[in-house]
């Protein structure tokens, strides 16, 4: 318990870094912040109306007046209640902006994690457990290589042959536009049709992790306890996963953790190369017409993904770590 | 008494990069029922080796290259792995050397119990399980409310007591301990040694006892092995074996121990290193560093082979019983 | 003096006979680099030249096609790669300097030095980099590469700064550091002369993946547009052909081109990363040892399954697997 409230307070700091750095960007820029907000956007083509330059000010609380700490905490009240501003370029507020993206971003990476973990992990336990055979070596150097091919030659490969060229993938959208979104079959379906490639290039690009799963159990299985549960009679497909594998998970949970910032930078290129409207579609778009309040919104909403998938992984290995819980009441 | 083990001729190698290295070689012993029989020797010397060898629980690079290990007549050997995994922990189970490291740190006692129990299906069902499982604890003095503790919440003895609960959980026949008390300071040695000799003499089964101190094989075994380079050199009485030894090795580790009374005196030590197996020099193995070695001990290997009324020995010239020198059984008789 | 070249060149064909995955790598990687930095030599044309006619499909003169300007693709690959390269290694020799300080010195000093920076890594590594990086990037207006690999140095320290500190942390603790504090060896000589040297593994392969990781960073950070657009790297190469919709034409070398540049690159530094493991990680390496003990365990079957036929008192197999 206790355990869990440090790391909680920290998520909690971690996040006001994110808030102060938001805070202090503009100020660091020579001369008045929201005025070179307001040429920047005129550089780049964006509209400015009285209402723009309002929501600009009242965001960031800025004013010759009030002291810059005072501005801080107007500021942040401002984001802890769900104000983000006005996003520039879509001429809505942010959170919403980046709400319609984040609904298919989240099903986009949520399928992937859930179909990568799941190969990934087994794909492991597997390999680990017919070590030294020629399906291993085959097995680890292809996966290291198709992982180290960057996400964006990756996907661009794999739209530009099967979108594109063979036309076996749609090229864009997350459904097809002539639908209404329903509940139905038809929709869903169309769904899947459209997310299956951008899906295929994430899960293709983590197959790395398999190699992270094998060396885990490869030296679990060095372990006395395996030994031990092979001693007491146990069959060995029964030591493999409540020895081996149960204990080779928790490092696999603590480098989900670690790379869920990756995960979404990845989801953000695969977005934008197929045409997918996630919140990195988005952010492409904003990032073009320097749409500030956007791109600082994205940087808050990633914060806190990041931690909330550290606190999960937290959770889980409470849960599943019993060595974890001895200072628990 | 009849034997319940005899190992004949055993050799197990080691496959590496540059060919085999032999690490036991030729070993021959046997165990009879009731008795606990000790085996000694240097760290590396194959100790570990053997006993993994009862039970094949050999991990890869290590292969049992010949020989025969009868356990009630059948040769374990031959068995295919079904039935090797039946003989594993019912007629033979094992401690091991570390007990953190050899129980699974995310689950619980009662678990590990549960999974020895269906893995040979001698229940019905998960309470019965409990129930047998809380028995053995209190075998082994331990309050039966732990049972649902993680290993990491016991003191090292406790866990140690643990996992001899666990080990004599389908009432083995031959129990197997590989340096359990090692990592132990000496009170609960002796605190564990004690409760093991008593579960002995209350189920008659047989102890492999291995271990590097001589002077608690002494006091806990009836008949000692000594092993020098994957051989054994030595099999004696354990009673007569320090002050009586046969193999000048025996009489090195004897002299190598400090006594705890008496007049302080120089340490002797055993001159020399270990052999290093992958280059063995023909003839006997301990010649090198041996006080006694002539010229046919450094030419050809001697067999053991027993001496009348004392014991087993592979020696050419073994030691003969000491007589006079009254420094010698003083010493021994204060170990 | 013949024998010394004879015997080193002798033993350098048995690392790489030994040793494939290394062997690949540094090809590719001492390829894609030699092609690069004398690139003078493999091309007549200038990347910024325009010579010839747009979106032209690869030829005898030009064997990568033309770009949408009329440039050449293939002059415009290998010279773009020396920039890509260089901010590769200047992100990734600044972010192994950062992480090198921060990590020895938490886990050589320990107490509350190890605490501050602890949690500064902490922070800094649960802030997602690519926003970080957007953010940072939309407020400078022309970004260079030069700047590129100075953002990408300051948000990615933190994963080899923990890494590092790891290690550090098992090696302090080993005894012949407690010998060396004993016998009074300065702090500065104990962290460079004792705890380094250990290191060097880890060293090394924490700044091949920070190498990859910041190439590919850039490149990706240009295919979105942050780069400026007038130099030419690989990324912005991608960033152009995307632009002039070259997938849509069909202009498939545009996009090829950069792609197997980068592609190449990354996987060799991999195979190399892999490596390194492999070759300090002994239980990595048991690849081969395992496969000779199948054979000699197949060997003593079938020694065992003809003896049996016989009589008993054969070679036998053991094995718990």
């Amino acid at each position: 318990m206790r355990y869990l409230l440090q790391r909680l307070g920290f998520y909690i700091l971690a996040f006001l870094v994110a808030v102060t750095i938001n805070f202090f960007l503009p100020r660091m820029m020579p001369g008045d912040p929201i005025q070179s907000f307001l040429a920047r956007l005129a550089q780049n083509g964006g509209q400015i109306t009285p209402e723009t330059v309002k929501a600009l000010e009242s965001l960031y609380g800025y004013s010759t007046s009030t002291p810059l700490w005072e501005q801080f905490f107007t500021y942040l009240q401002s984001i802890l209640h769900g104000d983000w501003g006005m996003s520039t370029r879509f001429f809505q507020p942010v959170v919403e902006v980046l709400g319609r993206g984040m609904l298919w971003t989240l099903l986009l990476v949520g399928s992937f994690l859930l179909i990568s973990y799941t190969l990934t992990t087994l794909g492991g336990i597997w390999v680990a457990w017919k070590r030294g055979s020629r399906f291993d070596s085959i097995l680890t150097v292809s996966s290291v290589i198709v992982s180290s091919v960057p996400a964006v030659v990756m996907a661009l490969m794999l739209y530009f042959v099967f979108a594109s060229d063979l036309g076996w993938f749609p090229t864009g959208y997350a459904y097809d536009p002539a639908l209404d979104p329903a509940l139905t079959g038809e929709f869903i379906q169309s769904v899947l049709y459209h997310m299956a490639l951008p899906l295929i290039a994430m899960v293709l690009l983590s197959m790395g992790n398999i190699m992270g799963m094998r060396s885990n159990m490869i030296n679990q299985l060095g372990e006395d306890f395996i030994v031990m549960g092979w001693a007491k009679g146990i069959t060995d497909r029964k030591v493999m996963f409540n020895y081996g594998a149960r204990n080779a998970i928790l490092p696999v949970i603590t480098a989900f953790a670690m790379s869920v910032g990756g995960i979404f930078a990845g989801s953000l290129i695969i977005e934008i190369i197929f045409n997918y409207p996630g919140v990195g579609q988005v952010m492409f778009q904003g990032m073009v017409a320097r749409d500030y309040p956007l791109i600082q919104g994205y940087l808050l909403m990633m914060t806190l993904m990041v931690l909330s998938a550290n606190l999960i992984a937290d959770l889980l290995l409470l849960a599943l770590d019993p060595r974890l819980r001895t200072s628990v009441l | 008494m009849s034997t319940l083990l005899e190992v004949n001729d055993l050799c197990v190698d080691y496959i590496t990069l540059n060919g085999r290295v032999r690490a036991v070689n030729n070993v021959s012993f046997t165990i009879a029922e009731g008795e606990i029989l000790g085996l000694a020797g240097e760290s590396g010397c194959g100790k570990s080796t053997i006993a993994y060898a009862l039970m094949r629980l050999h991990r890869p690079p290590a292969l049992i290259s010949g020989g025969k290990i009868l356990f009630a007549g059948r040769n374990i050997l031959d068995f295919d792995d079904e039935a090797l995994r039946r003989f594993r922990w019912k007629d033979t189970s094992m401690v091991f050397q570390s007990a953190m490291s050899c129980l699974n740190p995310v689950k619980t006692i009662e678990y590990q119990f549960y999974d020895i129990f269906t893995a040979h299906n001698v229940v019905a069902n998960r309470q019965e399980s409990i129930e047998r499982a809380k028995e053995l604890l209190r075998i082994v003095d331990i309050p039966e409310g732990r049972l649902f503790d993680y290993p990491h919440q016991f003191s090292g003895g406790m866990r140690q007591r643990v996992v001899i609960a666990m080990a004599l959980a389908l009432k083995p026949r031959l129990l197997i301990m590989d340096e359990p008390t090692t990592a132990l300071d000496v009170v609960i040695q002796r605190e564990i040694l004690q409760k093991v000799y008593e579960l002995k003499q209350q189920f008659n089964f047989s102890v492999l006892f291995i271990t590097h101190d001589l002077s608690l094989m002494v006091e806990f075994c009836d008949r000692i092995g000594i092993m020098y380079s994957g051989q054994l050199v030595e099999v004696s009485d354990s009673k007569a074996i320090l002050q009586q030894p046969l193999h000048p090795y025996t009489f090195g580790l004897g002299n190598a121990f400090p006594t705890l009374t008496g007049e302080l005196k120089v340490m002797v030590g055993i001159p020399g290193t270990p052999l290093d197996l992958s280059n063995v020099p023909p003839g006997c193995r301990f010649a090198g560093r041996c006080f006694k070695a002539s010229a046919q001990c450094h030419r050809v290997e001697p067999a053991l082979i027993p001496q009348a009324g004392r014991g087993q020995v592979a020696c050419h010239q073994p030691l003969p019983l000491p007589t006079l020198p009254e420094t010698l059984v003083k010493r021994c008789s204060q170990l | 003096m013949n024998t010394v070249l004879t015997t080193s060149w002798f033993r350098l064909k048995e690392f790489f006979l030994n040793n494939p995955k290394a062997a690949i790598g540094i090809v590719l990687v001492l390829g894609v680099c030699i092609l690069c930095f004398f690139a003078p030599l493999f091309t007549d044309y200038l990347p910024n030249a325009r010579i010839a006619r747009p979106h032209e499909a690869p030829s005898a003169e030009h064997i990568l096609g033309t770009t949408r300007m009329g440039r050449d693709v293939w002059s415009q690959v290998i010279y773009g790669g020396r920039i890509s390269i260089l901010v590769g290694l200047v992100a990734g020799i600044f972010v192994m300097f950062m992480a090198m300080v921060v990590g020895i010195s938490a886990g050589y000093f320990g107490g509350i030095v190890d605490n501050i920076l602890s949690f500064l890594t902490n922070v800094v590594m649960v802030i997602p980099s690519l926003p970080l990086m957007l953010v940072l990037a939309s407020y400078l207006d022309q970004v260079s590469p030069l700047v590129i690999a100075i953002i990408i140095g300051a948000t990615s320290w933190p994963f080899g700064a923990r890494v590092i500190r790891a290690q550090t942390l098992s090696i302090r603790n080993r005894d012949f550091i407690h010998a060396a504090e004993v016998m009074g060896e300065s702090k500065k000589r104990m962290v460079f002369f004792e705890v380094m040297p250990n290191m060097l593994a880890i060293l090394g392969s924490s700044f091949i993946s920070t190498v990859i990781y910041a190439i590919m960073t850039e490149a990706t950070l240009e295919f979105i547009g942050l780069g400026d657009p007038l130099s030419v790297t690989w990324g912005v190469m991608l960033y152009n052909a995307q632009q002039t919709s070259a997938i849509r034409i069909g202009a498939w070398w545009e996009i090829l081109a950069p792609s197997m540049a980068l592609a190449s690159l990354a996987i060799g530094l991999a195979l190399i990363n892999f490596s390194i493991d492999e070759i300090s990680n002994p239980k990595l390496r048991a690849q081969k040892i395992m496969a000779k003990f199948r054979r000699e365990q197949a060997k003593e079957n079938k020694r065992h399954k003809a003896q049996a036929e016989g009589k008993t008192g054969s070679e036998m197999v053991g094995g718990a697997v």
